[in-house]
């Protein structure tokens, strides 16, 4: 997928806000999906979406192609405040009664989904992750989209730790092959 | 030991999902590893370009003109933002609230102490503000609450002498005591403070001890009067720090 997204962000950088509009038009309607995969609500993936493009305007002088491509950083930024949300949520949810308009707003979702959720599942089956093996998107999902750690994920598939450590590396090196072009 | 373990490591870091003692011993060894920075770069690039392979969805054209508008106004890229893309990195990897990335700290060391040493001032600074904050609330809380009850006075305290130009306001309430707000007073002189006094049946009683601003504001709160004798009269004068028993400075301001 080639993107002149190093070029955008460092003329960014340089405080170029032309770079701004071409940079968020590139990038937005990509990292919307997967923001709205992690936290499960439109509003809060709008908000989030909001937040990230700001602080890379702002933070784009920060960036280092050395340290990895702009699209790891762009997607790195956004999956943290989504997390992030998608714990707080989780926590209130955990320990207060909700009162009931927020119960709606943050709730996880019902087993199968409303049918915009479903069509998005029909969308990540369309996507790079449909050519992982089950059991590697499942190890994915659990760590990358809901924020699990590897102890956690272990106890929820009931699987040892070595078992879902292995499969972690698998699934990326799986990843790797299908994302590079050949 | 081998290298291969960390191989493992990285990809479970790249996916944020580290933790424990594993995260700790990747983290240190990371800062020494060309081979797990490299792998670690590669494994997140992954991960972006398959998260950023899903079919597009346009945000709210509101909000597109919104964040363009706002970087339109905006100063310029924040140069000092360099925590950003550390912090972004590390704390994918800590699964934990916390910063606790030891490669980005062994890189930005020098910094990150300035910085929290910046923070840790600007914290308590802001710490006595809000506590001098409240106090005053409180006690403009209570001037309101004794002005709601229809037996409470007001009366105007009238600069007298050298201190001509100073003006006072007493809100009095026999049961609820009062407050005092005085204006244009020069701040006393060393050992020396500001005393009022009521004056019932034509002798003065201490009603307390109080000093002014920089700017000769001041504000003086009186507890309600235990004789329950109605307190008409009202005067302030000089007295020395430890105050008196009986006025023995010259009147600054008294009411009528």
């Amino acid at each position: 997928m080639p993107t002149p997204g190093g070029d955008l962000i460092r003329a960014m950088a340089a405080g170029n806000r032309d770079a701004f509009a071409p940079f968020y038009d590139t990038y937005a309607p990509l990292v919307l999906p997967f923001v709205l995969r992690i936290v499960r609500d439109r509003a809060d993936a709008a908000d989030i979406l909001q937040d990230t493009f700001w602080e890379t305007w702002r933070g784009a002088a920060a960036y280092d192609p050395s340290r990895g491509t702009p699209e790891a950083w762009i997607i790195t930024r956004a999956r943290r405040r989504a997390i992030d949300r998608l714990r707080s949520v989780r926590r209130r949810g955990e320990t207060f009664v909700a009162p009931v308009d927020e119960a709606t707003a943050g709730a996880p979702p019902p087993p199968g989904g409303d049918a915009a959720m479903r069509a998005e599942d029909r969308q990540l089956v369309a996507s790079a992750l449909a050519q992982l093996s089950e059991a590697q998107r499942e190890v994915i999902e659990l760590a990358y989209y809901s924020g699990l750690t590897q102890t956690e994920i272990a106890e929820r598939l009931e699987q040892p730790l070595g078992t879902v450590k292995t499969r972690i590396r698998l699934a990326l090196a799986r990843l790797r092959e299908v994302v590079t072009p050949p | 030991m081998s290298h291969e373990p960390f191989e493992t490591l990285a990809a479970v870091y790249a996916v944020g999902a580290l933790d424990g003692d594993d995260l700790a011993q990747f983290e240190a060894h990371l800062p020494t590893c060309a081979v797990c920075q490299a792998a670690l770069r590669e494994a997140q690039d992954a991960l972006a370009r398959a998260m950023l392979s899903m079919p597009p969805q346009a945000p709210p054209a509101e909000a597109r003109e919104a964040l363009v508008r706002r970087v339109g106004r905006a100063r310029g890229a924040d140069r000092r933002s360099w925590l950003t893309w550390a912090a972004a990195t590390a704390v994918v990897a800590a699964a934990a609230a916390g910063f606790t990335g030891t490669w980005v700290a062994v890189r930005y060391e020098a910094r990150l102490g300035q910085m929290a040493r910046e923070t840790a001032a600007v914290k308590e600074r802001l710490a006595g503000h809000e506590a001098s904050l409240r106090e005053q609330m409180a006690l403009y809380r209570g001037a309101v609450e004794l002005l709601r009850d229809p037996a409470t006075r007001v009366v105007d305290l009238r600069g007298r002498g050298p201190a001509a130009a100073a003006s006072g306001r007493m809100i009095w309430n026999d049961a609820g005591g009062g407050h005092l707000f005085v204006a244009g007073l020069p701040p006393t002189p060393a050992g020396r403070i500001y005393a009022l006094w009521t004056i019932v049946g034509g002798t003065p009683r201490s009603a307390g001890l109080f000093g002014v601003d920089a700017t000769g504001r001041g504000t003086h709160r009186i507890a309600p009067a235990s004789t329950g004798a109605a307190a008409m009269v009202f005067a302030v004068t000089v007295e020395p720090e430890g105050g008196v028993p009986a006025p023995t400075g010259p009147i600054v301001l008294a009411s009528k």
